[in-house]
């Protein structure tokens, strides 16, 4: 009987795609689930929230393309993101390099090598209620990255919300840095990877993203120029040439925990400096402390170092002066010989 | 009369050939260190092996100059021929008045060219820039090599002075190398293309006269003192 009334159903259901309502007259029940493996696992999927999300507008079946007729008899295969975000397709799902970057990532290699932990897509994005970053209530919005990478990264929320950029977020400052900044969002890759944003020779550049950001930094209150005066630095020239030993920011700044020097526990606290100092130089001691940092000699605000500076701009400009001038009053004291020797 | 007048003692061409090579390294390793963003930093950089490489070099020509500095301060302490030298070097009173009297030639305000000694305030200037440069880039060239050992006795800031004055003397170097010491021994008519004394240390009596009349007017006196004594003898 059930059989027959199957087939019926399926033969009345054959040229129409199933409604969303259909499916969720079972899977809209918050205890549908199955025992699997003796341990009950949901179906559950909110309807309100399926419908909030940006795929609201599309069918279950648009996705679970191996679902035919409903009810279905069959487990369904675990649905692919690519199977509307690749290159070319016809449905309008944007692709931009998301997924191609994320094939590269640190993430996607644990999961090609079998780590059960290893986030893809649905992880981030969620499976049904996927939001676009920009809608404040998604998971992947910038306020609530720090929480889903914490997820599984504790350590490093643990440490990063001590940090000044998370303060600055906590408090509103949606420029301040969150984890995707630094890491990248879908090539995350390990430092020690040249290609990573934080490799030696990226990890300025990256800071630099926000920290050479005038506006952005004038609006967190923060001076710009230090990413170009560490250019210009000793440190900063070694490194671009290749140095990788030589100190970048992270070095004296710290990376998670980044705090501002006036904060006792900052390693650039003047009181805390030798020992930060002291990690390459060994005898480094309270003296490094005694003058600035991050210095543009031709700025009033380097001190000694911009009167040094404007000293040998102005001399060097006067001996040029003078070097000219000796030379073309002997070069007129030549012509004045060679035609007194013709007359 | 012999043409050739012994001008520069084989210690002092010895003392100016190190000096030119040390100094010209110099310049390259660290200029092209300076410009390390430009192509041609660049292209200077490879070819002196790299960047770890060209700062060897540079502390080995610093090496190199700081021997040649110590060289030429006992020669011109200890030797009789340096002490002499050196002394003609000092700068004095009338090298003001020379100085006064040739811009007052050149510019046709005055009908006679002013005659100068062994070394005239060309020669000096020459000399006491490059002193006192080679002083500057020595003391701050030492902050920055041993900065490690520095750190116990300096601030911060000496360091970041020390790379300032280095890098603004360098600057001050070239210019003196080329718009005042390659003009005057090259460049300029009376010794263009090349004053080759620096090389076999011998000058000719007509350019001795020209530029160097009163050494020349002594040098005379002195031998002819010296041929009226062997006649007595």
């Amino acid at each position: 009987m059930t059989a027959l009334l199957t087939i019926l159903l399926a033969f009345l259901q054959i040229g129409s795609s199933p409604q969303n309502t259909r499916c969720f007259l079972c899977h809209g029940k918050k205890d549908f689930g199955v025992m699997e493996d003796g341990k009950f696992q949901s179906l559950y999927v909110s309807p309100k929230q399926f419908s909030a999300s940006i795929h609201g507008k599309f069918t279950c079946v648009q996705c679970h393309t191996d679902v035919k007729v409903i009810p279905h008899f069959i487990r369904p295969q675990k649905v692919s993101c690519l199977q509307c975000h690749f290159e070319g397709n016809t449905v309008g799902a944007p692709v931009k390099w998301m997924p191609e970057k994320y094939k590269d990532s640190i993430h996607a290699k644990a999961l090609a090598e079998g780590n059960p932990n290893a986030p893809d897509c649905e992880t981030c994005h969620t499976t049904h209620y996927v939001k676009s970053p920009s809608d404040s209530t998604s998971q992947t919005n910038r306020r609530n990255i720090p929480d889903l990478c914490g997820r599984c990264h504790i350590k490093q929320f643990e440490s990063y919300s001590k940090s000044i950029h998370y303060k600055a977020l906590e408090n509103g400052m949606l420029g301040a840095a969150v984890c995707t900044d630094c890491h990248q969002e879908h090539d995350v890759l390990p430092p020690s990877d040249p290609r990573s944003a934080l490799s030696a020779e990226g990890v300025v550049r990256t800071c630099a993203k926000c920290h050479a950001d005038t506006l952005l930094m004038a609006r967190a209150d923060v001076p710009v120029q230090q990413p170009e005066a560490y250019s210009e630095s000793f440190h900063g020239i070694a490194l671009e040439n290749g140095m990788v030993k030589a100190a970048n920011c992270t070095s004296c700044h710290g990376h998670h925990d980044i705090l501002p020097a006036s904060d006792p526990n900052s390693p650039i606290n003047p009181k805390n400096l030798p020992k930060t100092c002291g990690k390459c130089h060994p005898h480094a001691d309270k003296n490094v402390a005694k003058g600035k940092v991050h210095i543009i000699p031709s700025e009033r605000s380097a001190g000694i170092v911009f009167y040094v500076y404007t000293f040998f701009k102005w001399f060097t400009l006067a001996v040029l002066v003078f070097l000219f001038a000796h030379i073309a009053l002997d070069l007129s004291g030549f012509i004045r010989r060679k035609h007194a020797r013709h007359e | 009369m012999n043409d050739k007048i012994p001008r520069f003692s084989r210690s002092w061409r010895v003392q100016h050939m190190l000096l030119m090579v040390s100094v010209l390294l110099l310049v390259i390793s660290g200029f092209s260190m300076k410009y390390s963003e430009t192509l041609w930093g660049k292209i200077l950089i490879f070819l002196e092996g790299g960047f770890q490489a060209r700062g060897a070099l540079h502390r080995l020509s610093a090496v190199l100059l700081f021997a040649t500095a110590i060289y030429h301060l006992i020669y011109i302490s200890f030797t009789r021929e340096g002490k002499r030298e050196f002394k003609s070097l000092l700068p004095i009173r009338n090298d003001l008045v020379d100085l006064k009297n040739s811009i007052l030639y050149d510019l046709m305000k005055r009908a006679e060219r002013p005659a100068f000694g062994r070394y005239s305030y060309r020669e000096k200037i020459q000399y006491w820039a490059f002193f006192v440069f080679i002083l500057l880039m020595f003391l701050s060239g030492m902050v920055m090599w041993f900065h490690d050992f520095f750190f116990a006795f300096l601030p911060k800031w000496a360091f970041d002075v020390s790379f300032a004055l280095h890098g603004g003397t360098a600057t001050l170097v070239i210019l003196f190398l080329v718009l005042w010491h390659m003009y005057v021994v090259h460049l300029s008519p009376a010794n263009f293309p090349a004053n080759s004394s620096f090389w076999h240390g011998y000058v000719s009596v007509k350019w001795m006269k020209e530029n160097h009349f009163l050494e020349y007017e002594s040098m005379i006196r002195d031998s002819e003192a010296k041929h009226a004594e062997g006649k007595e003898d």
